[in-house]
C-alpha cells in the first residue's frame, strides 16, 4: 500500500505566517507530513514551537497561508469556511485541554451538541451509550460546575466521538489534570481510539501518552525536526 | 471597615465585566427615561394649562351674583399674583334700527391673564389678536348685531345710560366658554363704563369674576387663604372644571401620561433586575475565593452594598445626563407645533421620581441576589455547587412586585391602574410560564424539516430555562409596549367620537314654532346636516317630592342647573348620543313622567319615582321621574336635563332649537340665514370646537412622543436581556462552528430560535395586554372594549423580526472569526 492511497491526511510543503501589526510572523515552515487512516501520531514540542497552529490546519479550522492540506480524501485548504465546517461536522472530533463544554448545559446535551449538527437518527440514544461507557452514566443531567475535571475531559471525550469521526484531533488532553486522573483520561482515549477504529493526532507536552501513540512527531520553531516519525517503542 | 477600605479596589475591575455594564445602562436608561419623561411630562403639563387656561382668560376664577370684596384682590395682589376683573349681565343695546337684548362682558384694563382677544376694525376685515378689551367708552361688537341693529364700527350705540362708540368687531374672546343658557349675542365693553351706564341694579342677573394667574403654588396658597372667607355662592374655578370637554381631554392625558411613566419605571426595574441576577452569578468564584481568604459574610455583604451604592450614583448621574438633552429635544419639538411656546425649564421635583426610581430599582432588584453571594460557601472554590434555589427566586420575585406596587401607587395615586398592570402581569407570567413551557416542549418533540430548523427547536429546548425567563420578559415588555399602544388609540378613537369632523359647530335658537318648518327646510335646502328641531321651554325646578329644592338638596348652591331656568323639552325617541340608563322610556310609561340627565340625576340624590315640580312661566307642572339618561355634553348636539313626552308642555310657549355643521368657507349663509329668520338668534362656536381640537392634537402628539420614547426603552430591555445570555452563546456559537456547523446553518437556527421566542412572546403579550386594556377601559377610561384583531396579526410577527435580528445580532463575534482563533479565544 502507497502512502498517497493510505493517508487520511496529508500535509505538502505547510507554512503559515500571521501579521502583527506591520511585520508578518512565521508560525509554520515546510511542514510535510502523513498520516495513515487508524494511526495514531503525537505532536510534542515546546510552548510556542507551533503544535497547536499545526493542528488548527490539520483539523481546518484555519487555511494555511502555503501549501496544501488533504483530509479524508478532500483538499480543505483549497475550500471555503462553510465547506471545511460541513467536512469537519462529517469527519473530524475534537478534545481541547479546557474540556470546552457549554457551561448552561448537562453532560448528555453537551454530548448531543455534535450529533445534532448531523443527520444522526436516535442521538439521544448514542449520547447516552458515550456517556455510558465513559462511566458517566448515572451523571448524564449534571452540569460541568457540578463535574470535577476528570469527569469533565470524559464528557468531552464522548462529545468527541459521537459523531462517528475519522479523524479525532487531542489538544493537550491531559494538561489540566493531575497524573492519575491525566492516566484515567489517557486510558480511555487511547482505549475509545481503538474501538471506534479512528485516527487520532495528539498534541502534547507529556512523553508518556506520547510513547502510546504509533509515532510521535516533535517541533521547533514552526518545522518538524528531522527526526520527525519516531516510531513508538 | 478597615478590610473594606483595602478591598475597594476589587471595584475597579467591574466596569469591565459585561453585567456590570448592562446594569449600569439599564439604571441609566431607566433613569434617563423617567426623567426625560418626568420633565417633558412638566413641560407638557404647564404647555397645556398654559393653552387651555386661555378658557378661562386666567389661571383661576372667582365667580360670584355679588360684587367680590377688594380685600381678595388685595391679598392676591400682595402674593404677586396677577388680577384682573370682569362683570358679566344681559341688557338691552340700543343701535340705529332698534334695540337688542345682549350678554356684555365688561372688562378692566387687566383682561385677559391668559390668552388673546380675537377681533377685527370692520367686519371682514383681517383678525386680530390683541391681549386687551376696548378702550373706556368704546365698545366691541359681533358682526351679527352690527347686522341686526343695523350699525358699523364708529357709530355709537346706547348701554344703559351712556353711549358708546363700537370700536372693534369681537370675534371671540379668550373666555368665550359655551353656555346654552347665553343666547344673546357678546359685546365686549370697558369696566369703568358699566358704573355710568347704570345698568346694574340690585336684583339684576350679574356674574361678578375675578381673574387670577400666576405661579401654581402661589395660586394654590392663595387658594387656601381663600377658602375659610368664601361666603355662598362664591365659586373659585380652574382650568380643570372649567370647560368640560377640556378638563375631560386634560383628564385623560394626565393618566395616560402617568401610565406611560409607570410602564417606564416597570420596564427598567425588569433590565436591572435581570443583569444584577448575572452579575451574582458571576461573582459566586469570586465571593467563594473571598471567604477562603478569610472574609466573613457580614464584610462580603458590605463590600457589595458599596460597590452598588457605587453603581447608583454612576448609573442615576449618567442617566440625568442623557435626560437633559433627551428633554431639550422633546420640548423643543413640541414647541414647533404650539401656537404659544412655553419657555423649557428644569424642575427638580419633576426629576424626582427619576431619583425614587433609581433607589428602587437598585434596592428591590438588584440588591436581592447580590446581598445572598455572602451565603455563597468557601467550598465553592474546590467544587461548584448547584446555582441559586428557586424559593430565592421567589423571593426576589415578591420583593420587585411589592416595590412596583409601592412605586406605580405613589406616583398615580390610582389603585386601579396599579392592580390592573399587576394583575395584567401576574395573569402574563403565569400564562407565559405554562404555555411557553407546553409550548417548548412540544416544538422539542417535533421531528423533521430542515437542519437549520431542527437546530433552531433544539436549540429552545435546550435553553428553556433562561429562554422561558427570557420570554417572560419579552412578552411583558411586549404586553406594556401594546397596552399603551391600545389605550392611546382608544383614546384618540374616543375623542374623535366625541368630536367628529363634522360636528355641530352652530346653533339656531329662538325660532319660532311657526319658523321650524321653514328652517329645517333652509338647512336641508343648503345641505347642512342637523340631527332634529328641539323644542325647549324655559323652566326652574322648584320642589322635589313636595319639598322646596333648597332644602331637598343639601349641595344645591354647588348645583348650577338648580339656580337657574332649564331648558325643558319634549321628544318622541331618544337622540342617537343619549342612552338611557334606568327605568323606561315613554313607549312603555304610556308617555308620563320626565326623563333626567344622569350626573343631575346623581348629584340631587333623586331616585325613580321622585315628584318633580317645575315652574314655568306663571305655571307649575308636576311629573314623577321615569327614566334617567347619560348625555355626551362634548358631542355639541342640543342635550337637555330634563326631557318630557311629546305633548306634555303643549300650553306652553316653546321656542325651537338645533344645531348643524357648516364649514368655515360657507359662512355667508349665516346672513343669509339671519335675513330670512331675523328673530332666530345664531350662536357660533366653532371656535370654540377648534380649540378644543388643538389642545387635543397638542396631547396626541405628547403622547406619541411618550409611546415612541417606552418602544425605544422595551427595545433596550430586551437587548439588555438578550445580552444577559450572550457570552453564553458565543461560546455555543463559537465550539458549534468548531465542530463543524457551517455559518448559514448558524445564523439560520438562531434567527429561527429568536424568532420562534418573539412569536411565542408576542402571541403572549398581545393576550396579557388585551386583558389589562379591557380592565384599563372599564375602570379608567370608561371606554368600550373590543379585540384587536390586527394587534394578534402585527404584534408577533414584529416582535418575532426583531428578536430574528437580535438573535443574528448576537452571533456576528463568532461569525467573522476562524473557528482556529474562536478556539483560542475560548482556551483562554
Amino acid at each position: 500500500m502507497s502512502e498517497a492511497t493510505d493517508a487520511i491526511i496529508r500535509a505538502q510543503d505547510l507554512s503559515h505566517q500571521v501579521a502583527v501589526g506591520e511585520e508578518r510572523l512565521t508560525l509554520l515552515s515546510d511542514i510535510n507530513l502523513s498520516v495513515a487512516a487508524g494511526e495514531s501520531v503525537a505532536i510534542l514540542g515546546r510552548s510556542g514551537s507551533g503544535k497547536t497552529t499545526l493542528l488548527g490546519l490539520l483539523a481546518g479550522l484555519d487555511l494555511p497561508t502555503g501549501g496544501t492540506v488533504d483530509l479524508a480524501g478532500e483538499r480543505i485548504s483549497a475550500m471555503d469556511e462553510d465547506s471545511r465546517a460541513r467536512h469537519r461536522a462529517n469527519r473530524v472530533g475534537f478534545v481541547f485541554q479546557s474540556f470546552q463544554l457549554l457551561p448552561t448545559l448537562s453532560a448528555l446535551e453537551n454530548v448531543l451538541l455534535p450529533l445534532e449538527l448531523g443527520d444522526v437518527r436516535d442521538a439521544s440514544d448514542r449520547a447516552r451509550e458515550l456517556l455510558e461507557r465513559v462511566g458517566l452514566g448515572e451523571r448524564l443531567g449534571h452540569t460541568p460546575r457540578q463535574l470535577s475535571g476528570g469527569e469533565q475531559q470524559r464528557v468531552a471525550i464522548a462529545r468527541a466521538f459521537a459523531a462517528n469521526p475519522a479523524v479525532l484531533f487531542a489538544d493537550e488532553p491531559t494538561g489540566n489534570l493531575d497524573t492519575t486522573t491525566g492516566q484515567q483520561i489517557a486510558d480511555l482515549l487511547m482505549a475509545l481510539n481503538a474501538e471506534q477504529g479512528t485516527t487520532l493526532v495528539l498534541v502534547t507536552h507529556d512523553e508518556e501518552l506520547a510513547g502510546r501513540c504509533d509515532r510521535r512527531i516533535r517541533m521547533d520553531g514552526g518545522r518538524l525536526l528531522d527526526a520527525t516519525t519516531e516510531p513508538s517503542l | 471597615m478597615s478590610g473594606l477600605h483595602r478591598l475597594g479596589w476589587l471595584s475597579r475591575r467591574d466596569w469591565r465585566q459585561r453585567d456590570v455594564r448592562v446594569m449600569l445602562a439599564s439604571l441609566m436608561v431607566a433613569v434617563g427615561i423617567v426623567a426625560t419623561i418626568g420633565l417633558f411630562a412638566d413641560h407638557l403639563q404647564r404647555t397645556i394649562m398654559t393653552s387651555a387656561t386661555s378658557f378661562l382668560a386666567a389661571d383661576r376664577q372667582l365667580a360670584s351674583s355679588h360684587p367680590l370684596s377688594e380685600a381678595f384682590r388685595n391679598e392676591a395682589e400682595n402674593r404677586e399674583l396677577a388680577t384682573a376683573r370682569q362683570i358679566s349681565f344681559a341688557t338691552m343695546l340700543q343701535g340705529g334700527s332698534g334695540m337688542e337684548l345682549v350678554r356684555v362682558r365688561a372688562v378692566d384694563g387687566d383682561y385677559p391673564l391668559r390668552g388673546e382677544v380675537e377681533m377685527q376694525d370692520a367686519p371682514g376685515g383681517p383678525r386680530r389678536m390683541v391681549d386687551h378689551g376696548p378702550e373706556r367708552g368704546g365698545i366691541w361688537v359681533n358682526a351679527r348685531l352690527l347686522r341686526l341693529l343695523d350699525v358699523e364700527p364708529g357709530d355709537r350705540v346706547g348701554v344703559g345710560d351712556v353711549r358708546l362708540r363700537i370700536t372693534g368687531v369681537l370675534v371671540r374672546s379668550p373666555d368665550a366658554g359655551f353656555d346654552l343658557a347665553a343666547l344673546a349675542p357678546r359685546v365686549m365693553m370697558h369696566l369703568a363704563d358699566v358704573e355710568a351706564a347704570g345698568v346694574v341694579q340690585p336684583g339684576s342677573r350679574v356674574t361678578y369674576r375675578d381673574l387670577y394667574a400666576g405661579p401654581e403654588s402661589d395660586l394654590n396658597a392663595f387658594h387656601e387663604w381663600l377658602k375659610p372667607r368664601l361666603s355662598e355662592g362664591q365659586r373659585w374655578r380652574s382650568v380643570e372644571d372649567g370647560q368640560a370637554g377640556v378638563s375631560d381631554a386634560l383628564d385623560r392625558a394626565e393618566r395616560f401620561l402617568l401610565l406611560g411613566g409607570s410602564l417606564a419605571v416597570l420596564l427598567a426595574a425588569v433590565a436591572v433586575a435581570v443583569a444584577s441576577r448575572q452579575y451574582a452569578l458571576g461573582q459566586r468564584d469570586t465571593v467563594a475565593l473571598l471567604k477562603t481568604l478569610g472574609l466573613d459574610g457580614r464584610t462580603i455583604g458590605r463590600l457589595y452594598l458599596l460597590r452598588l451604592g457605587l453603581w447608583g450614583i454612576v448609573g442615576t448621574g449618567l442617566g440625568l445626563l442623557l435626560a437633559l438633552p433627551l428633554f431639550a429635544v422633546l420640548a423643543h419639538i413640541a414647541n414647533r407645533f404650539l401656537e404659544e411656546p412655553v419657555a423649557w425649564q428644569v424642575s427638580p421635583m419633576a426629576l424626582l421620581p427619576a431619583l425614587v426610581t433609581a433607589f428602587v430599582a437598585l434596592f428591590a432588584f438588584a440588591w436581592p441576589p447580590i446581598r445572598r453571594l455572602r451565603r455563597v460557601t468557601a467550598m465553592q472554590v474546590l467544587r461548584a455547587s448547584p446555582g441559586e434555589q428557586g424559593r430565592w427566586v421567589l423571593l426576589d420575585l415578591l420583593i420587585a412586585v411589592v416595590a412596583i406596587f409601592g412605586l406605580l401607587w405613589f406616583y398615580s395615586g390610582e389603585v386601579w391602574l396599579v392592580l390592573a398592570l399587576l394583575g395584567g402581569l401576574a395573569a402574563l407570567l403565569a400564562v407565559v410560564t405554562l404555555l411557553s413551557a407546553g409550548i417548548v416542549s412540544i416544538l422539542g418533540r417535533i421531528r423533521g424539516g430542515n437542519r437549520a430548523w431542527r437546530l433552531a427547536l433544539v436549540a429552545l429546548y435546550r435553553h428553556r430555562r433562561s429562554g422561558l425567563a427570557q420570554m417572560s420578559v419579552f412578552a411583558m415588555v411586549l404586553m406594556l409596549a401594546a397596552t399603551l399602544f391600545l389605550t392611546r388609540s382608544a383614546l384618540l378613537e374616543d375623542w374623535h367620537r366625541q368630536l367628529p369632523e363634522d360636528a355641530p359647530n352652530h346653533f339656531l335658537i329662538n325660532i319660532a314654532p311657526e319658523e321650524v318648518d321653514a328652517v329645517g327646510d333652509f338647512l336641508e335646502g343648503h345641505g347642512m346636516s342637523f340631527e332634529a328641531l328641539y323644542p325647549m321651554v324655559r323652566g326652574r325646578l322648584v320642589r322635589i317630592n313636595d319639598e322646596p329644592v333648597r332644602q331637598a338638596v343639601s349641595k344645591h348652591e354647588e348645583i348650577g342647573a338648580l339656580n337657574r331656568d332649564l331648558n325643558l323639552t319634549w321628544m318622541e325617541k331618544l337622540p342617537s348620543d343619549n342612552s338611557l340608563e334606568r327605568g323606561q322610556w315613554w313607549d312603555q310609561t304610556g308617555g308620563e313622567g320626565v326623563s333626567v340627565e344622569a350626573e343631575l340625576f346623581g348629584e340631587m340624590g333623586l331616585s325613580l319615582g321622585d315628584e318633580l315640580t317645575f315652574r314655568i312661566g306663571g305655571q307649575q307642572i308636576t311629573a314623577p321621574v321615569s327614566s334617567v339618561r347619560s348625555v355626551q355634553w362634548e358631542s355639541m348636539r342640543p342635550n337637555f336635563f330634563m326631557v318630557f313626552a311629546p305633548g306634555k308642555l303643549d300650553d306652553l310657549s316653546a321656542t325651537w332649537l338645533t344645531s348643524f355643521h357648516l364649514e368655515e368657507g360657507r359662512k355667508d349663509l349665516l346672513n343669509e340665514l339671519g335675513r330670512q329668520f331675523p328673530v332666530v338668534s345664531i350662536l357660533e362656536v366653532d371656535h370654540f370646537i377648534e380649540r378644543i381640537r388643538s389642545i387635543i392634537a397638542q396631547v396626541t402628539r405628547a403622547m406619541e412622543a411618550l409611546l415612541s420614547m417606552i418602544l425605544v426603552s422595551a427595545l433596550l430591555v430586551m437587548a439588555a436581556v438578550v445580552s444577559a445570555t450572550l457570552g453564553a452563546r458565543q461560546r455555543e456559537g463559537a465550539l458549534l462552528r468548531t465542530l463543524g456547523a457551517r455559518r448559514g446553518l448558524l445564523v439560520g437556527s438562531s434567527m429561527l430560535e429568536f424568532a420562534l421566542m418573539g412569536l411565542i412572546a408576542g402571541f403572549l403579550g398581545v393576550l396579557a395586554a388585551e386583558l389589562a386594556v379591557w380592565a384599563l377601559q372599564y375602570r379608567l377610561f370608561e371606554g368600550s372594549f373590543r379585540l384587536h384583531a390586527e394587534l394578534w396579526l402585527v404584534l408577533p410577527a414584529v416582535s418575532a423580526l426583531v428578536l430574528a435580528l437580535m438573535g443574528r445580532w448576537q452571533l456576528s463575534p463568532v461569525l467573522n472569526v476562524s473557528p482556529m482563533l474562536l478556539l483560542r479565544r475560548l482556551e483562554d
